[in-house]
């Protein structure tokens, strides 16, 4: 809704004190559960897409790419097909697409449900990183309560169907965040504890 | 010997055998009470040596049209027929593609003209566009935008919807998704339709060029011509150099697909 995909059934949303309806508001960005890297793009051409599409100098989407892939760290892989990546690095590769055109407000939707823990924890270091440089609006939909803990200020519990907001929480971990050191401490344990037992109303039905 | 190096080597006996034995049973007199029969008539099959024969004669310039010219004029016909084809198949088969209407609109006469078996529109191309090369293009141009088109329309509805959310959010215009997803999307599959195309292309010349006498040449001429004065070396010529025909442009093909759909991984090992 936020990003003008689906239209809400009452109400309204504004973003930036304009109305949503219809189109993306040009403010947000959104990197997907699913794979949307293009196939059919290297990986430089597939960060460029926002910027090509907004008619940025070629100098100036040069320079931006060529600093997201460093930032992503696929240096040597600039002119590789997606194909050719694990499933990690492509959601690494649709993360910096998004990313280089500097959204306000990033909307992810499970975009690390697919990988294993491993990538996954790395990805959450990086970014956590990648938002301590521009502090964005982060709205972040997750299964996994560990990675709401990891990254977020504000954990948001949903009921089952019909989808209404359970409960509102407020993460007190400090930042910055080590995603590996983080899970070590007591006060990760204690709030694991209650935002889980919560939830686990939840999953009894 | 290489794994490889052995597969050359059987081809090559299988190819010396099936030559050697069309050329020695071709030359056995049957035992028989009827005199000048063979155990395989050269007169239907004809020969490898006679074959050889007739193509250095065909070749040479003591005939008024020479192989060389009928292989040339088959392989425009074909080329362009293939472009024709290919590329309004292309555009056409893209806009209904992305336009449900007008797809709903044009199916019954698209399922209509395609089920018409092309061989009978012969006579009347040849009645509209004469016996030269036109009649020949528009008879290839009939099949091959119809492969074309069927595939790039398939091609340009199963583009996945999130990629064109993806492009949304990163403000692409209307043009911009067209361009940067949907036809790449839809050519993948357009370009799996281009092998069997030149094909069929090659199909709707040879045929047009049986009924399209001398002025249009080719290749068909040659044969339609042989079966006229019962000349089975001659149509074998032509029968071979349409098999290398067909191949090589079939192989030419192929190396633009893989070139250009290089990013998918079917295509990656061998490209």
């Amino acid at each position: 809704m936020i990003g003008g995909l689906v239209t809400p059934t009452s109400g309204r949303i504004d973003v930036d004190g304009r109305a949503v309806g219809g189109v993306p508001p040009p403010a947000v960005g959104y990197v997907f559960q699913k794979d949307t890297v293009f196939p059919w793009r290297t990986v430089r051409r597939n960060i460029a897409l926002g910027l090509e599409y907004r008619g940025a100098p070629a100098a100036e989407q040069d320079r931006r790419v060529r600093e997201a892939i460093t930032l992503a760290g696929l240096e040597g892989f600039e002119e590789a097909f997606p194909a050719t990546l694990s499933g990690g690095m492509r959601q690494r590769v649709a993360l910096m697409r998004t990313l280089v055109v500097e959204p306000e407000i990033l909307l992810m939707d499970e975009p690390f449900g697919a990988l294993d823990t491993h990538t996954k924890l790395g990805l959450h270091a990086e970014l956590l990183t990648l938002w301590e440089a521009k502090h964005q609006t982060v709205v972040f939909v997750t299964h996994d309560l560990g990675e709401a803990i990891t990254l977020a200020d504000r954990i948001v519990v949903m009921t089952r169907r019909p989808g209404r907001i359970k409960m509102l929480y407020d993460v007190g971990l400090p930042r910055p965040r080590d995603p590996i050191r983080l899970r070590e401490t007591a006060e990760y344990a204690r709030e694991y504890g209650e935002v889980w037992h919560v939830l686990g109303e939840e999953f009894r039905g | 010997m290489t794994d490889r190096a052995r597969i050359v080597v059987w081809r090559l006996v299988i190819l010396v055998l099936l030559l050697g034995s069309w050329e020695g049973l071709t030359r056995i007199k049957a035992i028989s009470k009827t005199p000048g029969l063979y155990w395989l008539d050269p007169f239907f099959i004809s020969r490898p040596s006679a074959i050889v024969e007739r193509f250095v004669y065909l070749a040479s310039d003591r005939v008024r049209l020479s192989i060389w010219q009928m292989a040339l004029s088959t392989v425009q016909s074909t080329l362009w027929g293939f472009v024709v084809g290919v590329s309004t198949g292309f555009v056409v088969g893209l806009v209904l593609g992305r336009n449900d209407r007008l797809a709903r609109i044009f199916e019954p006469y698209i399922v209509a003209f395609n089920s018409l078996p092309r061989i009978a529109l012969v006579p009347l191309i040849t009645m509209i566009f004469g016996f030269g090369i036109v009649a020949k293009i528009v008879l290839a141009w009939t099949i091959v935008f119809f492969i074309v088109f069927f595939n790039t329309f398939q091609g340009a509805r199963s583009v996945d919807p999130d990629l064109i959310h993806a492009a949304r959010f990163l403000r692409a215009s209307e043009r911009q998704i067209m361009r940067t997803v949907i036809v790449p999307s839809a050519l993948a599959w357009t370009f799996a339709s281009l092998t069997p195309s030149i094909s069929f292309a090659l199909i709707g010349v040879v045929v047009g060029e049986f009924l399209g006498g001398e002025s249009g040449g080719g290749l068909g001429y040659l044969i339609i011509q042989s079966l006229g004065t019962l000349n089975a070396a001659d149509m074998m010529v032509a029968l071979i150099a349409l098999g290398v025909i067909g191949i090589v442009m079939a192989l030419g093909i192929k190396q633009v697909e893989m070139r250009l759909l290089r990013w998918r991984p079917e295509y990656r090992s061998r490209a």
